[in-house]
This record gives structure tokens, C-alpha cells and sequence, in this order.
């Protein structure tokens, strides 16, 4: 992997795409406990991706020169769609009847949601954001990594019943403290 | 033996195709077979080169209705462009369509090179081969370097990734690039096609990269797109300088719509998409028609028969996309040092190859080395696939290097 001291926020998101493109293939085509780990793994990264966007890129998007509001609105929109697919599949499991289709539909919204960000959001901040600053925020990102569990619940029953069974929120919370702590620091 | 002469195909005045026949849905990056993009990416250009051709053609003929019929026919051939053009994906970015370009390049010029009769001709395409082969494996260090991906995700380990001939060396004083043309006359008509079909894919690769690296910000994909375009020209004056130019305006035309039917029927018997292989099905009947225009224009304005171009026997076996791996390691073995002389290849760095290296280089590092050299500096090592083993040119294998945690 790359240097820490080089590496900007954006290119940490963009190894966080990457890493969601994989699981969803993983999580949509394995199948028995290879596809239930990369589910599990798939919800704690969305949750750790999609909060340091919503609590960091999103909000430094709008201040950047030029109109950024509708674009912004656009990306949240797409986030706010895909977490209620997320929760729909999370609810089901991953054995249930319902899991391929809604897999498919979630993986299409959240690579897409994932290229707009490539192609119209990242590139401004990169010109318009001091590179010393993108630096300093992948810290935050980094840490709400840090405290995500890498596995929600070790040791119980399923993954998928510990993410049923109510995890995400918690875990959210403890990521978005986590960001607003590194971030503002 | 597919015999394109003896159908009818569908009429040049049943072509004409609705918004909504147009609006096709594109493939799914995730879950494509890496061989269908492949087969899109060639036809595509396989269909720019029948417009760019025709309208050559028009410009040099004055008669109204000859070029009336060109523009019908060129109409038809632009909407078979835009329907397999826009099967490629919104979601795929720039880089990734470039390694399904190089994709092609490597394994669709191995095939013809395979199956190409004529010694001087097969020799002209092992040359390329492995040039582009270099290329790939430079975009492929750019897109983890840009994109954080691995180029594994679209070339799947169906084609190898690892240097060629270095991009450093590919380039050559011009005139070194013409090459001997054959013998319209006496050649095998494979050999026509096989040129064609080259020809043509390497000229949308120029055109793609000299229109779509200025997209990127990061100068080093900016430069690398520079260099490569250029490269590429130098391919089409390669590849082109093969066909003779005895071959006038009427029989060239036949034989691009004859190359078209050969390409549309091919792929129509390889493809694993069914979506995808109704539309190398309905297009190679529309060819069809096509043809049938192209044989009335050549008898009536020149005064012989389809079969005395491409002749009565059909087209050659089916061209098929499949892994390389073991040629391609064999060519590496054996011609990675080889270099271009007048007409000919030589082994040696003659005085024009060096005039050329000194003024384009100038003392500096091109593109293609830095890349290699940015991605070591920031990953530790270089972005390979070698599945089959370590590279067979020992100074080319990798260096040790470790990806830091």
C-alpha cells in the first residue's frame, strides 16, 4: 500500500471504491460463508465510507468556488437511496430469497454514486483544496476506520444477524464522532 | 465455408434504425466477459474506419449518385458505430476503457499474426504485437496509480501484464515505419483482411488517445497519453504501408465490407452474451446488404466481379479473442530486441534510430519510464500479472520490491 505521509483523503476514497467494487463481486457471486463475510465487510466499510463523505467531502465540496450546492444534494440523494436498500438487505439476510436482486440493485447505485464522485466532485477538490489539507483529512478517515469493528460482534451466531441486529447505528455513531474529532483537530 | 457473397442480407432502404433501436443498453463492467468488450471495442473500430473510408472515398469522386449512395450506405455503417460504441458503459472510466483497448490490441493482432500466410506480413504483426503489449502494461501502472484499481479487474488473467518492448524504444524515425506493401495480385485474400482488420483497430486506438488523454488533471497520465498516441501513428503508418496501393476506390470498398461480414459472422459464432450476439447477428446481415450495394458499384463503375477481389471460396476460419500467453512469451524470447531498418527489421541501434531518440528525448526520461518509476516510488513495486511465471527476458523481470503495509 502507499505511504501514509503522501496520501491524500482522495486517494484513500478512491482505495475505499476499490475495495467496495471487490466485495460486491464477492458478496454477489460466492456464495455460503465467503458471501456472508463479504457482506458483513461490505456494511461496515459503506458505513465508514459513506459517513466520512457525508461529515467531510460533502460539506467541503459546498465551500469550494463556483455552484456546488446541487451537485452536493445529488450525491446525498444517492446515499440516502442506497442506505435504504442496504437496510432492506440487512433486514432479509443474505439467505433470503430477495438478497441476489437487491444486491445487484444496491452494487449499481453505489458504483455509480461512486463514479460521479470520481469524475465531478474529486477533481475539484483537488485543484481548489491545499494538498496539505486533503493530507490532514485522510487522518480522519483513517481513523473512522480505526474504529469500525472488523467484525461486528465476533464470535456470534452470523454476521448478518449482528448487523440485523441493530449495529450499524452504533457503529455509525462511534465512526461520525470519530471523524468530527480528527477532522476539527 | 461463410460465403458473404452468396446472401442478401437485409436491404440498404430496411437499415435505418429509431431512436429507440439505438438506444442500446451497455454492458455491465463488473460481470462482462473481458473477450465481449474486446469484441465491441474492435468492431467499433472496424465500423470507424468504413466512415472515415467512405467519406475519403466521396471526396475523391465527383458523380452525384455515386456518392449518393456512398452517404446511404455510410448512414447506415455511422448508426451500426453508435449502437456498438454506446454498448460500452458510462461507468467505466477513460483508463479502464484504454486497458480494454490495449486488451485488444494484444490479443486480436497475436490471433492475426497466427494465422497470417505470408511470412513478411506474419513479421510485420509480431513487431507490433509486443509493443503494445508494453503499452499495456504502462496504463496498467497508471490506473493504480490514478484510479487505486488493479488492472486485473478488467483484463481478468486472460492476457499477461508485464513489459514488452519498452515504449522507450518504440520510437523510430518515420521513415523507418513504411513498410513493403503486398502484392494485391498475388497475396492470399486472408492476408487482405488481416490487414485491414489491423489497420483499423490500431487507428481507433490513435484516435482514442489523442482526443481523450487531455481529460485527465494528474500530468503524468496527460504525458503518458501523449506518448502512446504517438506511438499508436505510427502503428497506422506501420500497418497501412502493408496495403497496396494499386487497389483502387471500388475494390477497397468490397473489401471493407467484405472484412465487415467476415468480423460481424466471427464474433457472432464466439459470442457468450446472447444481448451482444443479436447484434453481431443483425449487423452482419445488414453487412450483407451493404456488400451487395459495394458488388453493384464495382461492376457498373469498374467492370468486374466481387470474386475476382476477395474470391468465390468465403471467408477465412472465424477470428476468435482468446489468451495468448504462450506465443506471446515466445515472441518476447526471441524479438523483444528487434528494431526497424528502411523496409526491413535489424538488431542493431542504427544512426537514424539514434537522431530520433536524441530529439525526442533529449536527454530525459519519457513518460512511459516515469510512470513505472512514480508507481515504484509510491507502491513499493510495479503492477504486473504474470501467471504463466517470470517474465522469459531476464533484464525485464521485476525488480525486488515489497508493497509497503
Amino acid at each position: 500500500m502507499p505511504d501514509d505521509t503522501t496520501e491524500d483523503v482522495v486517494d484513500l476514497l478512491l482505495d475505499q471504491h476499490a475495495r467496495i467494487e471487490e466485495l460486491f463481486l464477492l458478496a454477489a457471486g460466492a456464495g455460503g460463508r465467503t458471501r456472508a463475510d463479504a457482506f458483513a465487510e461490505l456494511v461496515r466499510l459503506l458505513a465508514v465510507h459513506e459517513t466520512a463523505e457525508e461529515e467531510i467531502i460533502h460539506p467541503l465540496s459546498r465551500t469550494l468556488p463556483g455552484d456546488n450546492d446541487a451537485m452536493v444534494d445529488e450525491r446525498l440523494r444517492e446515499e440516502r437511496a442506497a442506505k435504504e436498500t442496504l437496510a432492506a438487505l440487512i433486514d432479509g439476510g443474505v439467505d433470503s430469497p430477495g438478497f441476489e436482486t437487491g444486491i445487484m440493485l444496491l452494487r449499481t447505485s453505489v458504483l455509480e454514486h461512486a463514479r460521479y464522485e470520481e469524475r465531478y466532485e474529486f477533481p475539484r477538490l483537488r485543484r481548489h483544496v491545499p494538498p496539505d489539507r486533503l493530507r490532514q483529512l485522510a487522518v480522519a478517515v483513517r481513523a473512522a476506520e480505526a474504529v469500525a469493528p472488523t467484525r461486528p460482534h465476533p464470535g456470534a451466531e452470523s454476521a448478518t444477524a449482528n448487523l440485523a441486529a441493530g449495529v450499524p447505528l452504533a457503529v455509525v455513531d462511534r465512526i461520525r464522532d470519530a471523524v468530527r474529532g480528527a477532522a476539527g483537530s | 465455408m461463410f460465403n458473404p457473397l452468396d446472401h442478401k442480407g437485409i436491404p440498404l432502404d430496411k437499415q435505418v434504425r429509431s431512436w429507440r433501436e439505438l438506444d442500446v443498453e451497455p454492458i455491465d463492467p463488473e460481470a462482462v466477459d473481458p473477450y465481449t468488450r474486446c469484441r465491441i471495442i474492435t468492431m467499433n473500430g472496424i465500423e470507424t474506419e468504413a466512415i472515415l473510408f467512405s467519406h475519403q472515398f466521396a471526396r475523391n469522386n465527383a458523380d452525384v449518385d455515386v456518392r449518393r449512395q456512398l452517404a446511404f450506405t455510410r448512414y447506415a455503417e455511422s448508426q451500426q458505430q453508435r449502437v456498438v460504441n454506446w454498448l460500452l458503459p458510462g461507468l467505466a472510466s477513460v483508463l479502464e476503457t484504454t486497458l480494454g483497448y490495449e486488451q485488444v490490441a494484444v490479443d486480436l493482432t497475436a490471433w492475426v499474426a497466427r494465422h497470417e500466410p505470408d511470412p513478411y506480413l506474419r513479421q510485420a504483426y509480431e513487431f507490433g504485437v509486443l509493443e503494445d503489449f508494453d503499452h499495456l502494461y504502462r496504463y496498467a501502472n497508471l490506473y493504480e496509480m490514478v484510479e487505486r484499481r488493479k488492472a486485473e479487474k478488467v483484463v481478468d488473467a486472460l492476457t499477461e501484464v508485464m513489459p514488452g518492448r519498452p515504449t522507450v524504444v518504440e520510437h523510430r524515425h518515420p521513415f523507418d515505419e513504411v513498410r513493403t506493401p503486398y502484392d494485391k495480385n498475388a497475396v492470399d485474400a486472408q492476408s487482405k483482411l488481416n490487414a485491414l482488420t489491423i489497420l483499423s483497430a490500431e487507428q481507433q486506438v490513435m484516435i482514442y488517445y489523442m482526443n481523450v488523454g487531455p481529460q485527465y488533471m494528474e500530468p503524468i497520465a496527460r504525458q503518458l497519453y501523449q506518448e502512446i498516441s504517438l506511438i499508436e501513428q505510427e502503428h497506422v503508418t506501420h500497418y497501412e504501408s502493408l496495403l497496396d496501393a494499386g487497389e483502387n476506390w471500388w475494390e477497397r470498398l468490397l473489401t471493407h465490407e467484405y472484412n465487415e461480414c467476415w468480423l460481424y459472422h466471427s464474433f457472432m459464432e464466439q459470442e457468450s452474451d446472447p444481448r451482444i450476439r443479436a447484434i453481431w447477428e443483425l449487423h452482419l446481415q445488414m453487412e450483407l446488404g451493404q456488400l451487395q450495394v459495394a458488388a453493384d458499384l464495382l461492376r457498373r463503375y469498374d467492370g468486374r466481379e466481387p470474386e475476382q477481389i476477395v474470391g468465390s471460396a468465403g471467408v477465412p476460419e472465424p477470428l476468435r479473442f482468446e489468451p495468448n500467453k504462450e506465443y506471446l512469451r515466445h515472441l518476447l524470447a526471441t524479438q523483444i530486441d528487434l528494431n526497424k531498418l528502411g523496409e526491413g527489421y535489424v538488431r542493431e541501434a542504427h544512426e537514424r534510430f539514434e537522431w530520433m531518440q536524441e530529439q525526442l528525448h533529449a536527454g530525459e526520461q519519457p513518460p512511459s519510464e516515469r510512470v513505472i518509476g512514480m508507481h515504484r516510488d509510491e507502491f513499493g513495486d510495479e503492477y504486473r500479472i504474470e501467471t504463466e511465471g517470470p517474465h522469459p527476458v531476464e533484464s525485464l523481470r521485476a525488480r525486488e520490491g515489497t508493497r509497503r503495509a
